[in-house]
Parts: C-alpha cells; sequence; structure tokens
C-alpha cells in the first residue's frame, strides 16, 4: 500500500491540483450562493483563482521535495518501468495532457477577446488632511439630543440616500440595479465599521469628484453633497447611518 | 636584459596611468564644480542674486581696489535667502537619500543583529563545552568587524546627503536633536572600541572560566551600545512620523525629552531589535549555505550544514514574535494619524501590504521547508514525517488567506456577476480579524514542525519522576510565568478604560483567557503524570481553538460593534499564544531529556536545495526590509516630519508600486553584493593561511586547542 502511494505521488498531487481548480471554478461559487442566499453564484475572481492555483501547485511541489526518497518517488512515476496497466494508462494521460494543457492555455490567453481591464482599486483613499481633525459636534451632546439627531438623520438618510444604499443601508436601494458597481452594504462590517466618522463626512461632502486619482473617481456614482446639504445635516445622516446598518463608526484610539 | 625592458615598460605603462589619473582629477574637478554649480530646476529654492549685479570680468576692467572692496562688503552684508534643497548631480535628490539610508539601514541591521546572535552562540558554546559554537561565534565577529566599517561609511554618506540635499530640513532635525547627536557619536565609539576589544581578545581571553565571562561581558557591552545607538537614531526618524515637544507652527522646542520619546519611538524600537536578530540569523544561514555549496570535503559540509541550521533556527526564532511587534507598531501608527493609519492599510500602500504579506509567508514556508528536509539527516525522523503532509496544507491554507486582499482586482464583468462590493473571500479573509487568525496558526504550525525535527532522534522518554529537581522546577517557573501572563492581563481588561456599552465585548476575551489559564494548569498536571505528549496536544488544540477559529469569528463581531475592544482582543490572542509556544517548548525539554538518542545527526548530509531555500530566505528578508523601509518613510506623503514641515521639494510625491519595486530592487541588488564583497575581503587572510597549510603542511595560526574545553570544565 505504502509502495503504491509512493509510486503515484505525482498522480496524486496532481489530482489535489486538479480538485483545488474544481472547488474554486465549480463548487465555491454555489456554496456561497447558497450560504449568502443570493438568486446567483458568486464567481471566484480570476485574480484570486490565479492566486490560489499557484498556491496548490507550489504546496504540492513542496511537499513532493521535502525529502529525497519523496522527490525521486515523484519523478519517478515518469520512467517506464514494467509496472500494472493503470500506471502505464496513466502516464500516457500525463503526456498527452499536459502539451494540451499548456497550448490550451497559449490559445487562450491570444484568442482576441473583449473583456473589460482588471482593476486595481484603492479600497479607502486617503483622508484629506483637513479632513483628520474634525470631530462629530453631536456626539459630544447628551443622549436626548444625540436620539434626537439619529432619528433626525435617518429621515435625512432615507431621503438622500435611500435610493442607493437602500432604506437598511444594505445597498439594495432601487436604483442599485443600475450601478456597474453596486452601492455599498454598510451592513456589512468591513465598510464604514472599519472608518472613523469623518471619513464619512468626507466621502458624503465631496463625493466621488473628490477622490483623489488612484480611487477611480471615475468609477463611483457618489455625488458631491457640499452645495446641497449643510455640515450639521451631513453629520446627522452619519448617525443615523450608523444607526440604520446597526454598525458603530471606529473609534479614535487612545494613545498609549 | 629582459629585466630592463619589462622595468621600461612599466616605466612607461606608470607614465601613462599617472597622466590618465591626473587628466581624471582634473576633469572631476570641473564637472563637480559644474555639478554643484547646477540650479535645480522648478520647486527649489536656492539663492538668488541680483541680475544687476556687476560681474567678475567688468570688475577686473575696471580694475579698482575701492569698488572691488564695496561690492565685497556689499556681498557680505547681502543676506543670503535659505537653501530648502539641493540636487545630487542633476540626480532626484529622494532617490538618493532613499538607497543609501537604506543601505546604511540593512548594514546596520547586520551589525546591530548578528553581536546579539554572537554572543548568544558563544555563551551556548561556553556552557555546553562544544568549541564549533565558540568558533562560529568568533568567525561572525569577524565578518562583523569588516561591515562595521562599512556600516560607518555609508553613514557618513548619508548625514553628508542629508545636509547637502535637505538642508532645511536638517536644520530642524539639528535644533531639535543636536544634544543626542553628541552622544550617538560617544556611542558610536562606546560600540567601535567594544566591537574591536571582543573581536581581538578573543584568544586571549580563552582558558579559564573568568576570562570567558568577561569576554562575554564585552559582547553583552558591544550590544548594550548597538541597541542604545539604534534607539537614539530611532527617536529621529519617528519623530518625522510622530513630533512631539515642539511648538509646531514654529518649531520650536519645548521638550527633548517628548521629541525624543516620542509615540511611535518604543514600538519602533521593539519591532526592529527583534527584526535585526531575525535579519541577522538569515544572512548568518545564506554565508552558511554559500559555504556548503563551496565546500570540498566533509567535514566543511558537515560544519556549514550546522552553520546554517543554526541561522536558520535563530532567525524563526525572531520570527515568530515579529508579527505581533509589527501589529502592536501599526496600531500605533493608526493612533498617531488616522490619515498614515488609513494610507498604510486602506490606501495607497495597501498593495505594498499584500506584497509583505507575500514575502512574510515565503519567509515562513523557506524556514518550515527546511527544517522538513532536516529531518532527512536525523535518523529516526521516519516516526514524524507523516505530520509533514498536514502541516504542508494548513500553512498554505492559511498563506492563502493571510494574502487575500480585502479589495480584490476585479475586471468589469466580474464584479457585475458578483453584483456587490466584496466577493466572499474577499470579504471574510480580507480583513484583519481573519489576517490575525491565520498568521497565529502559522506560528503554531511552524513551532510544531520545530517540535517534531528536535524530537526525531529521541526515542523512549524517562518517567518525569527521574527528571530530578530540574524537570520540576523548569515546568513550575514556566507555569507561573504563564500564569502572570495570562492572570494579570485578564484581570487588567476588567478596569480599561472603555465606554459601558463597550464593556460586554470585553467579558469573552477574560473568558478566553481564564479557560487558556486551565488548559495550562491541566497540562502541568497531565505532564506530572507522565503524559507529557497528551499535554501538548491538548494546550495545542485549546490554542488553535480559541486563538484561532473562535477569535476568528469573534474579530468580525467586535468589528462591527466595537472597534476599540480590537486592540484587547488582538493582546488577549498574543498571550493565549504565546503561553502554548511557552509551555509546549519547556514541557518539551524535560520530556525528552533523558530519553534515549535513536540514531545521530548526520550533519552535511542534506539535498543541496535546502541550503537554497536558505539562500531565498535571506534574499526575502532582505527585500522584506527595503519594502517595508519604504512603507514606513512613506507614510509621511508630502511633509518631511508628519503636520510640522511640509517637502515642497519636486519630489513630494508617493511613487508607483513600480518604481518603489525597481528601486527597492536595486538597493536588495547593491547590499547583497555590496555584503558578499565584505564577506569575501574577510576571508581573504583564512584563504591565504590555507594555502600555507596546503603548500608547508603546518598550521600557521597556532591555536591552543581544547582550552576553550578546559575552561568550560572549569566551569562545570
Amino acid at each position: 500500500m505504502v509502495n503504491k502511494r509512493r509510486t503515484y505521488l505525482m498522480i496524486w498531487v496532481i489530482f489535489a491540483v486538479i480538485c483545488l481548480f474544481l472547488f474554486l471554478k465549480y463548487a465555491s461559487p454555489k456554496v456561497f450562493q447558497i450560504l449568502m442566499a443570493k438568486g446567483h453564484p458568486m464567481p471566484t475572481p480570476s485574480t484570486l483563482m490565479m492566486w490560489y492555483m499557484i498556491m496548490g501547485v507550489l504546496a504540492g511541489l513542496v511537499y513532493a521535495t521535502t525529502s529525497n526518497q519523496k522527490f525521486v518517488d515523484f519523478l519517478s512515476f515518469l520512467l517506464p518501468d514494467r509496472g500494472p496497466v493503470i500506471k502505464s494508462l496513466l502516464q500516457k494521460v500525463l503526456f498527452v495532457s499536459f502539451p494540451v494543457l499548456v497550448g490550451w492555455f497559449v490559445y487562450s490567453w491570444s484568442l482576441p477577446g473583449a473583456a473589460s481591464p482588471v482593476e486595481l482599486r484603492i479600497q479607502h483613499p486617503t483622508l484629506p488632511q483637513n479632513y483628520e481633525k474634525l470631530e462629530n459636534p453631536f456626539r459630544h451632546e447628551d443622549a436626548e439630543t444625540q436620539r434626537l439627531c439619529i432619528e433626525e438623520g435617518k429621515i435625512l438618510f432615507q431621503t438622500y440616500c435611500r435610493p442607493c444604499h437602500g432604506s437598511k443601508a444594505d445597498g439594495n436601494g432601487p436604483f442599485a440595479n443600475a450601478f456597474r458597481l453596486r452601492p455599498i452594504n454598510f451592513q456589512d462590517p468591513g465598510t464604514i465599521a472599519t472608518v472613523v466618522d469623518n471619513y464619512l463626512f468626507w466621502r458624503i461632502k465631496e463625493g466621488a469628484p473628490g477622490l483623489p486619482s488612484e480611487s477611480t473617481p471615475w468609477d463611483s456614482a457618489m455625488p458631491s453633497w457640499k452645495d446641497d446639504l449643510k455640515d450639521d445635516e451631513i453629520w446627522k445622516i452619519i448617525m443615523g447611518e450608523y444607526d440604520t446598518a446597526g454598525v458603530m463608526p471606529r473609534q479614535r484610539e487612545k494613545l498609549e | 636584459m629582459n629585466k630592463s625592458k619589462i622595468l621600461l615598460r612599466l616605466t612607461k605603462r606608470n607614465i601613462v596611468v599617472a597622466l590618465v589619473l591626473i587628466i581624471s582629477i582634473c576633469a572631476s574637478f570641473s564637472l563637480t564644480h559644474k555639478a554643484f554649480a547646477t540650479e535645480v530646476e522648478s520647486g527649489v529654492e536656492l539663492p538668488q542674486f541680483d541680475t544687476d549685479q556687476p560681474s567678475d570680468t567688468s570688475q577686473a576692467s575696471e580694475g579698482s581696489q575701492a569698488e572691488d572692496a564695496g561690492a565685497l562688503a556689499a556681498a557680505e552684508e547681502e543676506e543670503l535667502e535659505p537653501v530648502q534643497y539641493r540636487s545630487f548631480f542633476g540626480l532626484d535628490s529622494r532617490v538618493v537619500v532613499w538607497i543609501v539610508s537604506e543601505l546604511h539601514l540593512m548594514f546596520a541591521a547586520f551589525v546591530l543583529g548578528v553581536p546579539i546572535f554572537a554572543v548568544i552562540v558563544e555563551i551556548v558554546g561556553f556552557k555546553g563545552g562544544d568549541i564549533k559554537y565558540d568558533k562560529m561565534a568568533k568567525e561572525f565577529t569577524k565578518l562583523l568587524s569588516a561591515a562595521f566599517a562599512t556600516t560607518a561609511s555609508l553613514g557618513g554618506l548619508l548625514a553628508f546627503c542629508l545636509f547637502g540635499l535637505y538642508p532645511e530640513f536638517m536644520s530642524h532635525m539639528t535644533n531639535v536633536f543636536a544634544p543626542t547627536m553628541y552622544v550617538y557619536a560617544l556611542m558610536f565609539f562606546g560600540e567601535a572600541f567594544t566591537l574591536y576589544a571582543y573581536y581581538y581578545s578573543w584568544d586571549i581571553l580563552k582558558g579559564s572560566a573568568s576570562k570567558k565571562w568577561f569576554h562575554i561581558s564585552l559582547g553583552v557591552l558591544l550590544n548594550l551600545f548597538g541597541t542604545a545607538l539604534m534607539f537614539t537614531t530611532n527617536s529621529w526618524a519617528t519623530y518625522m512620523m510622530s513630533p512631539s515637544g515642539i511648538v509646531p507652527t514654529t518649531g520650536r522646542v519645548l521638550s527633548l525629552y517628548d521629541a525624543f520619546y516620542n509615540l511611535l519611538w518604543m514600538p519602533v524600537n521593539i519591532h526592529r531589535l527583534i527584526a535585526n536578530v531575525c535579519f541577522g540569523g538569515f544572512i548568518v544561514g545564506a554565508y552558511a549555505a554559500v559555504k556548503f555549496l563551496g565546500s570540498r570535503t566533509e567535514e566543511e559540509r558537515a560544519h556549514y550544514d550546522w552553520m546554517g541550521y543554526v541561522g536558520n533556527f535563530i532567525g524563526i526564532g525572531a520570527l515568530i514574535p515579529l508579527p505581533f511587534a509589527g501589529y502592536w507598531l501599526g496600531r500605533e501608527v493608526y493612533s498617531a494619524s488616522p490619515v498614515m493609519g488609513n494610507i498604510m492599510m486602506g490606501g495607497a500602500f495597501s498593495w505594498t501590504f499584500i506584497i509583505q504579506a507575500i514575502l512574510i509567508g515565503m519567509l515562513f514556508i523557506g524556514a518550515n521547508y527546511y527544517l522538513w528536509l532536516g529531518m532527512g539527516r536525523i535518523k529516526g525522523s521516519e516516526r514524524y514525517t507523516k505530520f509533514i503532509k498536514y502541516l504542508v496544507f494548513i500553512i498554505f491554507a492559511c498563506f492563502a488567506v493571510w494574502l487575500t486582499p480585502h479589495n480584490l482586482p476585479l475586471s468589469g464583468e466580474e464584479r457585475a456577476m458578483i453584483g456587490e462590493q466584496y466577493h466572499p473571500f474577499s470579504k471574510y479573509f480580507g480583513v484583519m480579524a481573519a489576517k490575525n487568525a491565520v498568521v497565529n496558526m502559522i506560528i503554531l504550525a511552524t513551532f510544531f514542525s520545530f517540535l517534531i525535527y528536535r524530537r526525531s532522534n529521541k526515542g523512549e522518554t524517562v518517567p518525569f519522576a527521574e527528571q530530578g529537581k530540574a524537570g520540576k522546577v523548569g515546568i513550575f517557573s514556566a507555569l507561573i510565568f504563564c500564569l502572570l501572563m495570562l492572570v494579570s492581563y485578564a484581570v487588567s481588561l476588567n478596569f480599561v478604560d472603555i465606554d459601558a456599552n463597550m464593556k460586554p465585548f470585553v467579558k469573552p476575551l477574560i473568558f478566553s483567557l481564564y479557560i487558556q489559564t486551565f488548559a495550562v494548569c491541566v497540562t502541568t498536571f497531565l505532564t506530572f503524570k507522565d503524559k507529557g505528549k497528551l499535554a501538548q496536544m491538548l494546550l495545542f488544540a485549546v490554542t488553535a481553538s480559541i486563538a484561532v477559529l473562535y477569535f476568528w469569528y469573534y474579530g468580525f463581531q467586535v468589528m462591527e460593534k466595537a472597534n476599540l475592544v480590537l486592540r484587547y482582543l488582538s493582546v488577549t490572542q498574543v498571550s493565549i499564544v504565546m503561553s502554548c509556544l511557552i509551555m509546549n517548548a519547556v514541557i518539551d525539554v524535560f520530556m525528552f531529556r533523558k530519553a534515549k538518542v535513536v540514531g545521530g545527526i548526520v550533519w552535511g548530509k542534506m539535498p543541496v536545495r535546502s541550503q537554497y531555500a536558505l539562500i531565498l530566505l535571506c534574499v526575502v528578508i532582505v527585500i522584506l526590509m527595503g519594502l517595508m523601509g519604504f512603507i514606513r518613510s512613506g507614510l509621511r506623503m508630502d511633509w518631511h516630519i508628519y503636520g510640522v514641515l511640509q517637502d515642497t521639494s519636486q519630489w513630494a510625491y508617493t511613487p508607483t508600486l513600480s518604481f518603489m519595486g525597481r528601486i527597492v530592487g536595486v538597493i536588495v541588488a547593491l547590499f547583497l553584493g555590496l555584503v558578499a564583497f565584505v564577506f569575501w575581503l574577510a576571508n581573504l587572510g583564512e584563504r591565504k593561511a590555507k594555502e600555507k597549510v596546503a603548500e608547508y603542511g603546518y598550521e600557521t595560526e597556532t591555536e591552543p586547542k581544547g582550552v576553550l574545553a578546559a575552561g568550560c570544565k572549569d566551569v562545570r
């Protein structure tokens, strides 16, 4: 049994890599569709696919070379011998499929296509320094005033932000499907919960036109609200927005 | 006749050489004059003179001494505009300073890291009575002497570049830090003297325990000077990121102490100190690997194989706590300025952190790979090689999570198909909660690799009762240390200054610490009952469950509702993992102390690819250092001193990733080339001696063999 496993080490490694590919390509989109209750599969992005496959191949090669014996076993599969028929068959499959695979890669890469380029988008563009020290004036008020501000902010949010960001701040507003890049789901803890609330103040006030060039301002439909909303209103919207999404703004840390 | 011809030729050649030299010196003088006279282009202020100022020739034609004197007096009275920037032979000043400072820093890291390494190895050799440790420590101190001069030269060049190219900035720095600069110079003397005393007294201070201890004390003193030196310069660098102790508008110094002990000073100190040891270890490993590859005899191969192992061991030992120190530094950068924190992890520098993740992953994989290959030279390791496939799976799976970015590069079609901002992989793997969890898992897996490596040639263990007092004291000491660490932190969490609505989020952390405390106690109990392996397994399982699985999930909860608690969560995570590492290491030491040896270690029996793994580790850590140097300095964006002194030069922009990659590549190539050159120089004498031995058949250096061993016996 041990000898068999050793003889077929290369096949085991290839099998593991193929399984990884099948999982990423076909299984995970379905799994995420079910887990996240989506109406469509969630395909693995090509960049991640490439990275994970590289990792898989690398892991296989590292394992196969962790000892001289393993390395010899790994390579010996390619040598002709009077082994079982299945080995001979697998060898032939390997010798045919490997060049075919390489050829397929070359063909698919060189095939003319019209796919849009992959963009390297900056997630959290740098907050301009003049916004760094700003503080929400209503956060220091008493609890009752804060409650009123939140209520007022929620109304403003539903008035100005709901069409895109949705009534639950989940990015599912009536206009959301019209955008190529959907509005952000604020309920996701990786979004507004990771930034201080003056960051939101900047984003609302300046909108996409105020984004730095590396953050692709042309790829965001967020309008600039500085001509339509007063500062106080923006602060209240921020309070209402966090409350609607059910998350907290990032707190300023005390220096140790 | 022949001799005279040769002489004639030599004379002719010398004349030609002399002529070429004179011409080139003259040319360089003239060029230098022109180069330094070159006005810097737009955006740089240089002294301006009136256009109607009389020229030299017109002055000469008038020829009046009185007028000359008047012009001189006028020139003396004229106030020059302060110079902000100069250019370096028309090159980009920032790139010049970047390359020189990074090279200086890398050499300094080597010069500071290797003495720590050397002294530890010397002590180990002295206490264990093994002379090869002593020889290795000396070999590296020899390299250190050569590298020290290069570090100092680069330091001088850096200072001249800074004062020459950025005079206004350096004027500010001198204004604030002048007193510490004198201290720095004194420390430098101290380090130089102790380094040379340490190296040159090596053979003199052999022979007795007291002499050896005195020598070790010199090494410790060398490290103290080196550390003080580094801490001093760190304060200047961190002041540029988080200035304090001055009036920001005027630059007036209010407190030198506050400027020196600025907010980021200690996190950078700790991070650099650990990183230097790691850096030193991997450089030593690569040096040994190169020597191994060039070895001609079995003895040499065995020696350099062993040296590579020790280098790698120290490298990994320092690498394990490094992510914790780095995380602390990162948090404090965020605390110092949300803008800097934001640009670092979410903004323009976030992609450099993906590169960093890849490099750190490579370090862990390379170090583990070397250990696994190393098991091949140990008889008896076959019992443990079955674990390797699981370790490969765990480490690579964790690595995959570790490098998954939160914000993925997506095509328009992919975005449309995903239908929202984040793909689930990036949503659940791309945030710090996931990263912290998997890096702890990688650390635990690496530690496990090391445990199976060290017990590979150990057979049947003796009952714990037979370990004597040492075993009991050792285990109890580890237990008390872990309990103090865990319980004291758990208690302190009850009193954290935090909003009442966030307090409930701290409770699970306290509870987790108490569970780990209980697990550590059970582990000790089981060890005393001769069930050490079960105890270790239990502690691994509890630690992985809490610090990896549970905190991965809980990290998301905290991020959502109470992000301030993340700070306490990460410390709790570190404490739990550290307690596992400490306890399991001590148990392993005492469990296998008197165990039967199954087979010896056959040093030198290593495949060649293991040595390339060591070289890869060295190259990767050099690249990592270059990259992190860029990040730390680049976070200030267009500020020389953040928020105080703005960079108004034409180079005040953040370089692109591609440009950064090229410059870091040049720095890495220069550093590795220089190190190879310095090592070659340091070994020239040795080669000569070996040639003499081969030629005449006697030892040129009469080493008192066995003297050290005799000294060790005295101690024992």
